[in-house]
């Protein structure tokens, strides 16, 4: 979709947070410098805790970096923006709109005129199978089905960048399997700049351009693995399973994110009450 | 190791610390502004006693009703017709709502004239009341056990059709007759209800008391407050509002709630919304 | 916090689980529900005929059905509950515009939402009726007395709730429409009034039953119309039928109001979203 493909979207620089807790400010983040291309699906893995929700979040621009700059598209970031569309883990969906209310919610928000915004909205509930649903309301729909209308509320409103946050944490695992393979064939379909947090090694490989490890908390980057180009359309989970090159690169992530898993139980809960994610 | 000392720690610490202080004393924060305000009032304004009575007036004659003796008889007589109307309320309501809520018939059929007599629960009944029973304390009492029986009857009706069945059907199982599972399953199943019906209905109670004592009474704080404005004396009306407030903060923070945490908390059965 | 939980327990409370009491709700439409009146009424006839009392003390329910129709039909019912219905109308408008606003504020606030706490348990544990007398001394025996007792009663629920539902919103809510380019407006009317709303709800359905006994009260003291002063007015003159009648009518307003008014509103939006029942 972009002309300049190599084009870099997003720039992160010398990033580092600190959060204020009760016991005093605690590191969520080493270090980090990325930078992610127009176009490009990087997928970041790393243990719990290690602060990849906090990087989101300033992606994002929810949350200000006590260190260092993010800019995107040569901007700096500093408040939320309608260029960068975030996937939540956590069901952010609003449970008083209708399925199509909630899809058009940010073209409403952008002032689309209504017929516009339906002709697009009904075309996004075809591609995601919720064809059927458009008037029921979320706590009618099943946890995968309210993960894909969020997805599909992000998409809607046409971002250059989507930011997702382990969006598939929160459902069954045989439905995660469909939304990862539905996810790829709409990012292969829209070629959007995607950014996704996961700690699924499998997950991030499948889905991945590119896959990058983080440390434990606080966390830096200390690996990138590229993944080789797939024939457009090719991300379903039974090629995968029996591409011998994938299964190692999957291999050689897991130890990757294995090593970092030599938490104690205390430092482990230390971790879990700090930043999440 | 994990987590570093960063470098901005000093100053968080010290804003920490000023956070904490902040949030131990912001409840009284109203307090002190509606306090100000009224100081203020009366003194760019300055308007008459019976208007509106400075500060220094209403703590005079707290003090004053304190050392005569009038406030305590007062108080006195108030918790004793609330005492007596909240334990006939809560025993008949207690009784009524267990039966009420184990028969799905009965309850079924008494409904419309619960939900009826419910609506005109209290202070409604006090004109017919003043017929009857005359003024004093059987009408003060009378008002109080309505009040107080429609709110625990039903909780506890409701707290009952609430235990799982699968709670009862584990103690039958186990051997045990109707009253083994009332006991250990329904009682203390409906308990949060119960003890939220009895919170609730003590702070209707007490306000319900205070509305027939103005008319009804010849003793109590609400006659006091009545009395005080044929004298237009404000700073009594004033200070026995304040009265009548602080008692039912006591009354509900440090009373009640502490039973309902202390039992039904601890069980993990009512979702805590009181933390912070 | 208890503010909250009253919600188990206010007057005439919808129940909210689908067994015994909500099938019986139900059921008020069908005859059945007049039975356990008919009884009550024969048990009254029963006693009246058998003691022999006087009229001063107890009627029988001929009398009060009689005396009912009396006031119908010259319109003097017509006058009484209309005042009643203005004052209980315009606190509940007035709170609701007031109340509502200062509940978002304060929910958004975590040190003004703790801070606030504390003075409105306080101010429900001082009754409005026990402001009475103060009332009076500034505003007389008028109906703005009446309306200052009524709001006071009914806004500090809905304060009270609006805070606790504002607070109760998913964080991820607000962030979410900010990623979708929401500004602040924006994220009130999507957000903070809809996810608020069956608190809101709660609070109004609370204050409204306790405003309607404030009113109540205070129309009996105040005696400037109303309800209250027609039952009370009535002891004075020793006119059992006409306070029994009155009961009558209070208890019938009130639950028409609570069952055609309040829980419609629940109905339409809370329980077509799912979000209520916890």
């Amino acid at each position: 979709m972009d002309a300049a493909a190599n084009a870099e979207k997003i720039a992160v620089s010398g990033f580092r947070h600190f959060f204020d807790t009760e016991d005093g400010p605690v590191q969520a983040t080493g270090v980090v410098d990325l930078k992610i291309r127009a176009g490009e699906f990087v997928t970041l893995v790393g243990p719990s805790g290690c602060g990849k929700t906090t990087l989101l979040k300033a992606m994002a621009g929810f949350i200000r970096p006590t260190e260092g700059t993010i800019h995107c598209d040569g901007k700096l970031v500093t408040k939320p923006g309608r260029e960068r569309g975030v996937v939540f883990q956590e069901l952010a969906i609003l449970p008083w709109r209708t399925v199509r209310r909630n899809i058009g919610h940010g073209l409403e928000i952008a002032g689309v005129p209504k017929v516009e915004r339906e002709e697009k909205v009904t075309r996004l509930i075809d591609l995601i199978g919720l064809g059927g649903f458009e008037d029921r309301y979320p706590h009618e729909l099943s946890g995968g089905m309210r993960q894909r209308v969020a997805v599909a509320r992000t998409w809607a409103a046409d971002p250059d960048v989507i930011l997702m946050d382990e969006p598939f944490a929160a459902v069954d695992a045989m439905t995660r399997l469909t939304l990862q393979e539905e996810l790829g064939r709409l990012c292969v379909a829209t070629r959007k700049t995607v950014f996704f947090i996961t700690h699924s090694v499998d997950e991030a490989v499948f889905l991945g351009d590119r896959v990058l490890v983080m440390t434990r908390r606080p966390g830096t980057i200390k690996a990138e693995i590229d993944i080789p180009r797939r024939a457009a359309g090719g991300r379903d989970w039974e090629s995968f399973t029996t591409d011998v090159e994938m299964q190692g690169i999957a291999e050689r992530v897991l130890k990757l994110v294995r090593a970092e898993r030599g938490l104690t139980p205390a430092e482990e809960a230390r971790a879990a009450a700090g930043a999440g994610a | 190791m994990s987590v570093q000392a960063a470098p901005i720690a000093t100053t968080s610490t010290a804003r920490r610390a000023l956070g904490r202080l902040a949030w131990t004393l912001v409840p009284a924060a109203p307090f002190v502004i509606v306090t100000l305000i009224w100081i203020m009032a009366t003194g760019i304004l300055n308007p008459s006693k019976e208007t509106l009575p400075p500060v220094t007036d209403v703590l005079a004659s707290i003090k004053e009703l304190a050392l005569s003796g009038q406030l305590a008889t007062n108080v006195v007589a108030s918790l004793y017709r609330l005492l007596l109307g909240s334990i006939l309320g809560i025993v008949t309501g207690l009784i009524g709502g267990v039966i009420v809520g184990l028969n799905r018939k009965l309850a079924e059929s008494l409904n419309p004239v619960v939900v009826f007599f419910n609506a005109i629960s209290g202070i409604v009944w006090l004109p017919l009341m003043i017929t009857w029973l005359g003024i004093g304390n059987a009408l003060a009492v009378f008002l109080i056990w309505n009040t107080v029986f429609f709110i625990v009857f039903q909780n506890a009706a409701l707290g009952v059709q609430l235990v799982p069945e699968v709670y009862e059907q584990g103690v039958r199982a186990l051997g045990g007759g109707r009253w083994q599972t009332m006991r250990s399953v329904i009682l203390p199943g409906a308990l949060p209800y119960i003890l939220t019906g009895i919170r609730t209905g003590l702070g209707f109670g007490w306000r319900a008391l205070i509305a027939a004592e103005l008319v009804g009474a010849a003793t109590g704080l609400g006659t006091m407050i009545f009395d005080a404005a044929e004298y237009h004396r404000s700073d009594i009306i004033v200070a026995g509002c304040l009265i009548i407030g602080v008692i039912a903060i006591v009354m509900d923070r440090w009373l009640l709630l502490p039973i309902e945490r202390r039992t039904v908390r601890r069980w993990g059965l009512v979702a805590d919304t009181e933390k912070e | 916090m208890s503010l909250v939980s009253v919600q188990h327990a206010p007057a005439a409370r919808p129940i909210p689980v689908p067994t015994g009491w909500a099938v019986a709700a139900r059921q008020l439409r069908s005859v059945k529900i007049l039975f356990p009146f008919i009884v009550l009424v024969a048990i009254w006839w029963a006693i009246q005929a058998a003691g022999n009392f006087p009229d001063r003390v107890l009627v029988s329910p001929q009398r009060v059905f009689d005396t009912m129709v009396l006031l119908i039909s010259r319109g003097v019912i017509a006058e009484y509950v209309s005042t009643s219905l203005k004052i209980i109308g315009i606190a509940t408008a007035i709170s609701i515009v007031v109340g509502v606003p200062i509940g978002f504020a304060v929910g958004a606030n975590r040190y003004a939402a703790r801070s606030l706490e504390g003075f409105l348990r306080f101010l429900q544990g001082v009754s409005g009726i026990a402001w009475l007398p103060l009332i009076i001394i500034w505003f007389g025996f008028t109906h703005a007395t009446t309306l200052a007792v009524v709001v006071y009663t009914l806004i500090v629920p809905i304060i009270f709730n609006t805070m606790i539902g504002t607070r109760a919103i998913p964080e991820h809510y607000g962030l979410a429409l900010r990623s979708l380019g929401a500004a602040r407006l924006r994220l009130i009317t999507d957000v903070y009034l809809p996810g608020a709303l069956p608190s809101i709800v709660v609070g109004l359905r609370l204050g409204m039953g306790y405003g309607w006994r404030a009113l109540i009260a205070a129309e009996m003291l105040v005696r400037q119309g109303g309800l209250g002063d027609l039952i009370f007015g009535a002891r004075t003159s020793g006119q059992i039928d006409r306070i029994i009648g009155g009961m009558i009518i209070i208890g019938t307003l009130y639950l028409l109001i609570d069952r055609m008014l309040v829980q419609p509103i629940e109905n339409l939006t809370i329980a077509r979203w799912g979000v209520l029942r916890k």
